[in-house]
């Protein structure tokens, strides 16, 4: 008895003086205050769900984010929120050949990679060619559009492509980082190859990488002169977002890209240096499945899209953080200049339940005895609806939606599903009704409305349909994309997206309920330079490739 | 000599039934890693990315069922356990390798630890029946290990780290100031962050090696033996441990051992709660992820360890206790 107390005593006395020589020595490890290294450091906060595996490869989807913007960069910055505005990055200058079947760009003189070597344009012609050689490695889809790309003069490269496709400058120039063919042309396999140290043009480098933080240092040999002024940036990894959000709140990190549920309280009120700001980016949508006979009937659609309470699913569901969005189908008020009002007042989908009702009257439904519209074929407004189980705020969204619905006589069951299960059932059209979003953004809105109506991103019930999920098919539209992708006139494209806007209001191939956002938090304590809603010169969130490049480019210690 | 024999046979079929388990369970899951890859992008992703990432994990490769089997055991027993999807393109040997040390450290000691100290308490509990340790400590702890042991987790972080700050309670380490090396101070920094998630897994598992200790010392004490022993003479902490304890502790041996070979599987909740770099949280990951070829190693990781433990539990008791051998 007494050798056992003994021990135990023995036992607590070590770890107690163990535990108290090491938060002696480990200064501020357990929170409160910020970090107490210089300020030119930034701490980012962003949840990934996993370790770092400690791959740069920036054609790799799971990496990409970590190095793109980071050590890698694009010809050029093409920012989402400006519309397009371009800053010129790896090229300096580009001109669209005749019928804009080519693009030739002048690429930047003097460049350096971060092992000092110099980068020209046959780094540009491979990276290119790298892709087209590997099509593993093709995630910006340039080849899916492009024919072939050479370099055409000293210090010039021409991309000729299979038939016009202006909007796709966004990914050649803007989503395809280039990478030294000194290194990759020696790689057998570079869809297998980890990158574990990334060379490249941009203003950091990896030093050192382990499973729970990556530390990126300055590029000595950055283009820009006395750039970055940020010397050290910290990305550790988070595997939930309790502990990522923790970081923010007591000042450990300065960049937040979370959902932070109950910001005020729980964020912006721990200091007066705490901001936010969620830019929104593409629809929320319930997708309707057209193959179904009774949500082929546009009444149907047009019922619903009247009778959802857009500003309460925005309030309930999304705590406030993702404004209302409208059928047109434009995001406001990133793309506010897109949205033409005539056609939002003369088509009005605002929240009308009686008018919803007497929609559904006049395509000969009425209320059953339990209080679902049936109509005379005894065929009943009841559907299931697909959500991402997840998504807590999805979910909630979807409680609002179904008691807006309940309201006129739809019934509404939603089926939370996890997201392998919600995946499988969405892109092979295996259900009746879905909510969700485009899984990709571009600097205006052709891109997520050519996501949702192009005839040739969709596929048969049981094949993959890689954006179009609800099935639209319009040879007309497909046209009118068509068009868009061979012109440069802004008056023209403007013209395009209005007659879009139409078939959004006339046709409902989707119902937009709320506007998905970036999220962004911001610490303004020691460190200014950040984006704001008066100066969106970039996507403000980290996970947000390249513009993450812009943002460290801006940022420096006060 | 028959025994170890028979045993080792059945250990063999076992663990054959349970590679080809784990083999089938993750094919007949819906959905394929490609589609699960697509929403991880956060809207950068350019729709006709979808076919790269399919022709990246081999969807619409055509191998035969049978084929992938025998692929699949080979490559088991050559230690191959291929390229994650999740981690693409790290092999799933050093996803594991980076995460698996932490997990056995952290699990792995709070296991021992709660088994050492529980079985001791229980021991003492059983010996002093009706006293004051009997009447306070196997209550307390039986109603703490019935707490879900996230809900310990977070009171812990609420009391000793946000509101005390005495104890850091994020990662395996602190990141900002540390990286890892052989120095004492990094030991002392893991050490230290190590302390509440060992905390939370003690206080919500020692209860159940204090009430089987117990009761089966209780049993073991009222047996003839230990009447002789007191009769003989023998002082009360002789008897306890060297006569009753040591037979006692037999059934515990199994149980003990198959927690050991459990602490491989990680403690999800801890891992979350706590961001601690471990293969627990790993395996949630990487179902959502369908990542088939790091769910199959972390789930073969899981079994073997069972199985092997309880192997050596069996061995163990055998040994141990002759009544065993004998029959059958």
């Amino acid at each position: 008895m007494r050798r056992l107390r003994t021990t135990g005593v023995l036992l607590a006395a070590g770890l107690l003086a163990a535990a108290c020589s090491s938060s002696s020595g480990s200064g501020s490890s357990s929170g409160g205050g910020s970090n107490s290294s210089a300020a030119s450091t930034v701490t980012i906060s962003n949840e990934a769900g996993q370790l770092w595996s400690c791959g740069f490869s920036p054609y790799n989807g799971s990496t990409n984010f970590l190095s793109t913007g980071f050590v890698y960069e694009p010809l050029v910055f093409v920012n989402p929120l400006q519309n397009g505005k371009t800053t010129p990055m790896l090229a300096t200058a580009w001109t669209w050949g005749a019928g804009n079947k080519t693009l030739t760009f002048t690429i930047r003189k003097g460049v350096k990679f971060n092992n000092g070597t110099a980068m020209t344009p046959a780094d540009v012609v491979f990276t290119f060619n790298m892709l087209k050689k590997f099509p593993a490695l093709d995630l910006p889809g340039d080849w899916a559009v492009l024919s072939s790309v050479k370099q055409t003069g000293s210090d010039q490269v021409t991309m000729t492509f299979k038939a016009p496709a202006v909007p796709y400058f966004y990914y050649i120039a803007g989503q395809t980082p280039i990478v030294p063919a000194a290194i990759w042309s020696k790689i057998a396999n570079p869809v297998t190859y980890n990158d574990p140290h990334p060379v490249g043009t941009g203003p950091f480098m990896v030093n050192p990488c382990t499973g729970q933080n990556i530390t990126y240092t300055a590029n000595p040999h950055f283009w820009q002169p006395g750039l970055p002024h940020i010397k050290k940036v910290q990305y550790p990894a988070f595997t939930s977002n309790n502990t990522a959000n923790d970081q923010l709140a007591n000042g450990q990190a300065q960049w937040g890209s979370q959902y932070i549920p109950n910001i005020k309280a729980f964020y912006t009120s721990k200091s007066p240096d705490n901001h936010y700001w969620f830019p929104p980016t593409v629809n929320v949508s319930l997708v309707p499945n057209l193959t179904n006979p009774l949500l082929a009937n546009v009444k149907v659609r047009q019922a619903m899209s009247m009778a959802i309470d857009r500003a309460k699913v925005s309030s309930i569901g999304e705590s406030g953080y993702e404004p209302p969005a409208n059928q047109a189908g434009i995001v406001t008020p990133t793309f506010s200049s897109w949205l033409d009002s005539s056609l939002t007042s003369k088509y009005n989908f605002s929240f009308n339940p009686a008018k919803a009702k007497a929609v559904l009257a006049s395509a000969g439904f009425h209320p059953g005895s339990d209080g679902i519209m049936v109509n005379s074929k005894g065929q009943k407004l009841a559907f299931t609806v697909i959500n991402v189980g997840d998504y807590s705020d999805w979910v909630a969204s979807m409680q609002v939606i179904q008691q807006n619905l309940k309201a006129i006589g739809i019934q509404l069951t939603p089926n939370n599903l996890a997201a392998p299960s919600f995946n499988a059932a969405l892109y092979s059209g295996k259900y009746q009704l879905a909510y969700y979003d485009q899984q990709s953004f571009g600097p205006g809105p052709y891109y997520e409305l050519r996501n949702w109506l192009d005839s040739h991103n969709t596929a048969p019930i049981g094949k993959t349909a890689v954006s179009n999920y609800e099935r639209y098919i319009n040879p007309a539209v497909d046209k009118l994309l068509v068009t868009y992708a061979g012109t440069t006139s802004t008056a023209e494209q403007h013209s395009i997206v209005r007659q879009l806007e139409q078939v959004m209001l006339t046709q409902l191939p989707v119902i937009p309920v709320v506007e998905a956002v970036d999220w962004y938090q911001y610490n303004t304590g020691k460190i200014s330079g950040w984006p704001t809603p008066s100066n969106p010169y970039a996507q403000p969130a980290a996970y947000a490739y390249p513009d993450m490049e812009q943002v460290l480019l801006h940022l420096q210690p006060k | 000599m028959r025994f170890a024999f028979r045993r080792a046979g059945f250990f063999l079929l076992t663990l054959w039934i349970a590679l080809t388990i784990n083999f089938l369970l993750p094919r007949l899951m819906p959905g394929n890693p490609a589609l699960a890859m697509v929403s991880k992008f956060h809207g950068q992703l350019n729709p006709q990315a979808l076919h790269a990432l399919e022709i990246l994990f081999g969807i619409n490769t055509q191998t035969s069922l049978w084929q992938q089997y025998v692929t699949y055991l080979h490559n088991v027993f050559t230690g191959n356990f291929g390229t994650s999807m999740s981690f693409y393109p790290a092999s799933v040997r050093s996803v594991i390798g980076g995460a698996i040390w932490w997990t056995v450290g952290l699990v792995g000691v709070a296991t021992v630890l709660a088994f050492v100290l529980g079985t001791g308490l229980g021991i003492v509990s059983a010996w002093r029946r009706g006293g004051q340790l009997d009447s306070v400590v196997p209550p307390v702890f039986v109603i703490a290990s019935a707490v879900p042991y996230f809900w310990v987790a977070m009171v812990l972080v609420l009391i000793f780290g946000i509101s005390l700050h005495w104890l850091p309670y994020i990662g395996g380490y602190n990141v900002s100031s540390d990286t890892p090396s052989l120095s004492p101070s990094y030991f002392g920094d893991v050490l230290s962050h190590a302390l509440l998630p060992a905390a939370a897994l003690l206080i919500t598992t020692i209860g159940t090696w204090i009430l089987t200790m117990r009761n089966a010392m209780i049993t073991t004490l009222a047996e003839d033996y230990v009447r002789m022993a007191r009769a003989k003479g023998l002082p009360g902490r002789r008897i306890m441990l060297d006569y009753a304890a040591r037979n006692a502790i037999l059934p515990n041996l199994t149980g003990f051992a198959m927690s050991l070979g459990f602490v491989v599987s990680g403690a999800i909740l801890i891992e979350y709660v706590f961001n601690y770099p471990g293969v627990g949280y790993m395996l949630l990951q990487a179902v959502s992820g369908e990542d088939y070829p790091l769910m199959q190693a972390l789930f073969l990781l899981i079994t073997v360890a069972v199985l092997v433990a309880i192997l050596i539990a069996d061995i163990a008791t055998a040994l141990l206790d002759p009544r065993t051998r004998t029959a059958g």
